[in-house]
């Protein structure tokens, strides 16, 4: 009986992966003509604000004010409110030597960046809304690529193509693959008015609809994504630009970039959670297919662990005989199963670099993630699950 | 001032189905292409052993012709080498199947022992012409009745390495019992085998389970004797 469920887990994984990566190509078939291409272009040029919370980021905030006060939009219409959360270095110092017409500073009583931003919305003049992080950098085009979306009145918010600098740093560069991939797949997910997130780094609002579904939940652990995820619940239309590009500093050591991905995944799986009422078919892709897809691709990564671990416990004392001799004679359906997946996932992978003109990765780094990425999913998974279990409180 | 107009959400329904169908096809084709890949590897190791065969005939030729010389032996002991390396390759190609992927071809298996038997009768005849030092083990074993076999047969398998870090070869030669295989039976029948597991240690006969060190005890106290 015991073989019995192995064996219909790895038909079930089998089946579920194939069929997500099938939903991944079908998406990409159908808009792969459309899908790079921005909005038609616009001369409106409404009120923005652009909110910076920081905490302790005298190291970064000079060459952030720097970025926003470049940017390419009549410096009238830009209003950018520096929120100082209580930071205990230089930040508000550093800061104060950029205020002028356009740009504000405040300070406050350290309260978290949920906080932070609310209270810079509630100081915010502009019609359009833009929330970053102190260390994202943005280019000279960022907001008159992401301010085309919203002349559909649909749209509520608009997330930008949030990439890493390349550098000659492995993890840098690995985080920059990956963070490539991420902006591929959110592209592909908007066809289907399922994106998940309104990235930190920076993203775009409309002000009267953030004023009509309330600011950011101050006590969430991944914040951007559970305003995304309300926008969602209200039936609002998130959109991915391609083309208005911002630059953030990722962890640059294993520690910190796992307690970063043990932070999203715990504060994600609570957001999804809280959120599971969207299950509904009022809510669409988002509700029928996104949202359970989230809570399966989980548990069917949790089986696939404990079905590789089991397939290690159980393999017999003789196979260090056999396994060379019976090289080749595994291949089944599993192996053609695999084979397709992760063909399919070497083209999107391709497809993620080559969509982005400046983007170039060099095959050593490419290798190094291919072959590494799997162990940083189960680090931070297993630790989520772990640090879950033991009801461990959040640190940033 | 723009509120925000509230999406009519929709379920992509052809995507899905689309997903669906794909999915569906590929795993289709992926068990026929598992199948195909099986029947091959059984015809690979069915065309394996008639090699064996072809080589047992050779030497049971060469030994006619020469008349059981024993200046045949340096000829004699390399092909008999190569004899037992392409049948411990299907005997491990068998098991795996068998073990790892639930495939049983009994016909196949029974071949598998003549061939084994084949051997294990030169090998002994080896013994004799040539002086050859190695241990012959000939273990029977049941897949139906016999809740010790498989460990059994593990704890020869750690025997026969601790062994050969002491300078001592031990060849193996396994019988299924309850196969059906006549070659199995007549072994039996001649060593008086009536119990899984049993070993066979050159021609002296230990039934019961016996752990990894008990079986290098017997082979060790025969080669000291």
């Amino acid at each position: 009986m015991a073989i019995d469920i192995v064996t219909l887990l790895n038909y079930s994984i089998a089946f579920f992966s194939l069929f997500v990566v099938s939903v991944f190509l079908l998406l990409y078939l159908k808009h792969r003509n459309s899908y790079l291409k921005p909005p038609k272009k616009t001369d409106w040029r409404p009120m923005v604000s652009v909110i910076v919370p920081a905490y302790n980021e005298g190291k970064y905030i000079s060459d952030s004010l720097t970025s926003i006060l470049a940017i390419d939009y009549p410096k009238d219409k830009l209003d950018i409110i520096v929120v100082d959360d209580g930071s205990t270095d230089s930040t508000y110092e550093s800061a104060k030597k950029f205020e002028c017409q356009s740009l504000r500073v405040f300070t406050k009583k350290n309260g978290g960046k949920g906080s932070a931003l609310n209270f810079g919305i509630g100081k915010a003049k502009g019609e359009l809304i833009a929330t970053m992080d102190a260390d994202s950098y943005l280019t000279k085009n960022v907001l008159l690529e992401l301010i085309p979306h919203f002349t559909d009145e649909g749209v509520m918010a608009v997330t930008p193509a949030v990439k890493i600098k390349q550098s000659n740093s492995w993890l840098k560069e690995f985080q920059r693959i990956e963070y490539l991939m991420i902006l591929f797949s959110r592209k592909l997910l908007s066809f289907i008015d399922s994106v998940p997130v309104t990235p930190g780094p920076f993203s775009m609002f409309r002000a009267s609809v953030l004023e009509k579904i309330g600011g950011f939940d101050e006590h969430n652990l991944v914040e951007d994504q559970e305003i995304a995820l309300r926008i969602q619940a209200n039936n609002y239309k998130i959109k991915s630009s391609m083309t208005a590009e911002v630059y953030t500093e990722p962890p640059d050591t294993v520690s910190s970039l796992l307690r970063q991905r043990v932070r999203w995944q715990r504060g994600g799986v609570r957001n999804y959670w809280k959120y599971k009422f969207m299950i509904k078919p009022q809510y669409g892709d988002f509700g029928m297919y996104f949202i359970p897809l989230n809570f399966a691709t989980i548990t069917a990564f949790f089986v696939l662990l404990g079905l590789m671990v089991h397939s290690v416990i159980s393999t017999p004392y003789y196979v260090k005989y056999i396994w060379f001799d019976a090289f080749g004679l595994g291949v089944d359906l599993f192996t053609f199963i695999a084979a397709f997946v992760i063909i399919t996932s070497l083209c999107f992978l391709y497809l993620s670099i080559k969509s982005f003109k400046g983007e170039k990765v060099s095959l050593r780094y490419l290798l190094l993630f291919i072959i590494f990425y799997w162990y940083l999913m189960v680090g931070y998974n297993v630790l989520f699950v772990l640090k879950e279990l033991r009801r461990e409180g959040y640190s940033w | 001032m723009v509120l925000g107009v509230i999406m009519e959400r929709k379920i992509s329904v052809p995507l899905y189905a689309g997903a669906l169908i794909i999915s569906l096809v590929i795993f289709i084709i992926g068990i026929f292409v598992g199948q195909i890949i099986d029947a091959s590897n059984l015809q690979t190791i069915s065309e394996d052993l008639s090699h064996v065969s072809q080589k047992v005939a050779s030497i049971n030729l060469l030994l006619l012709m020469e008349d059981n010389s024993s200046s045949f032996c340096p000829v004699y002991m390399e092909q008999l080498q190569s004899i037992d390396q392409e049948i411990e390759i299907v005997g491990h190609k068998l098991t795996y199947l068998e073990e790892e992927k639930n495939i049983y071809d009994s016909e196949l298996k029974k071949d598998y022992f003549v061939q084994e038997a084949e051997s294990y009768l030169l090998s002994k005849k080896a013994k004799q012409l040539c002086n050859d030092s190695s241990i012959l083990l000939v273990y029977f074993y049941s897949n139906v009745d016999c809740a010790s076999c498989q460990d059994q047969g593990i704890e020869i398998l750690k025997a026969r390495d601790e062994l050969l870090g002491k300078g001592i070869t031990v060849k193996i030669y396994s019988f299924d019992g309850d196969m059906g295989s006549s070659v199995a039976e007549s072994l039996m029948t001649q060593y008086n085998i009536v119990s899984y597991p049993s070993i066979v240690v050159n021609g002296a006969v230990y039934s019961g389970y016996k752990d990894s060190n008990a079986v290098s005890s017997i082979i060790q106290s025969m080669v000291s004797e």
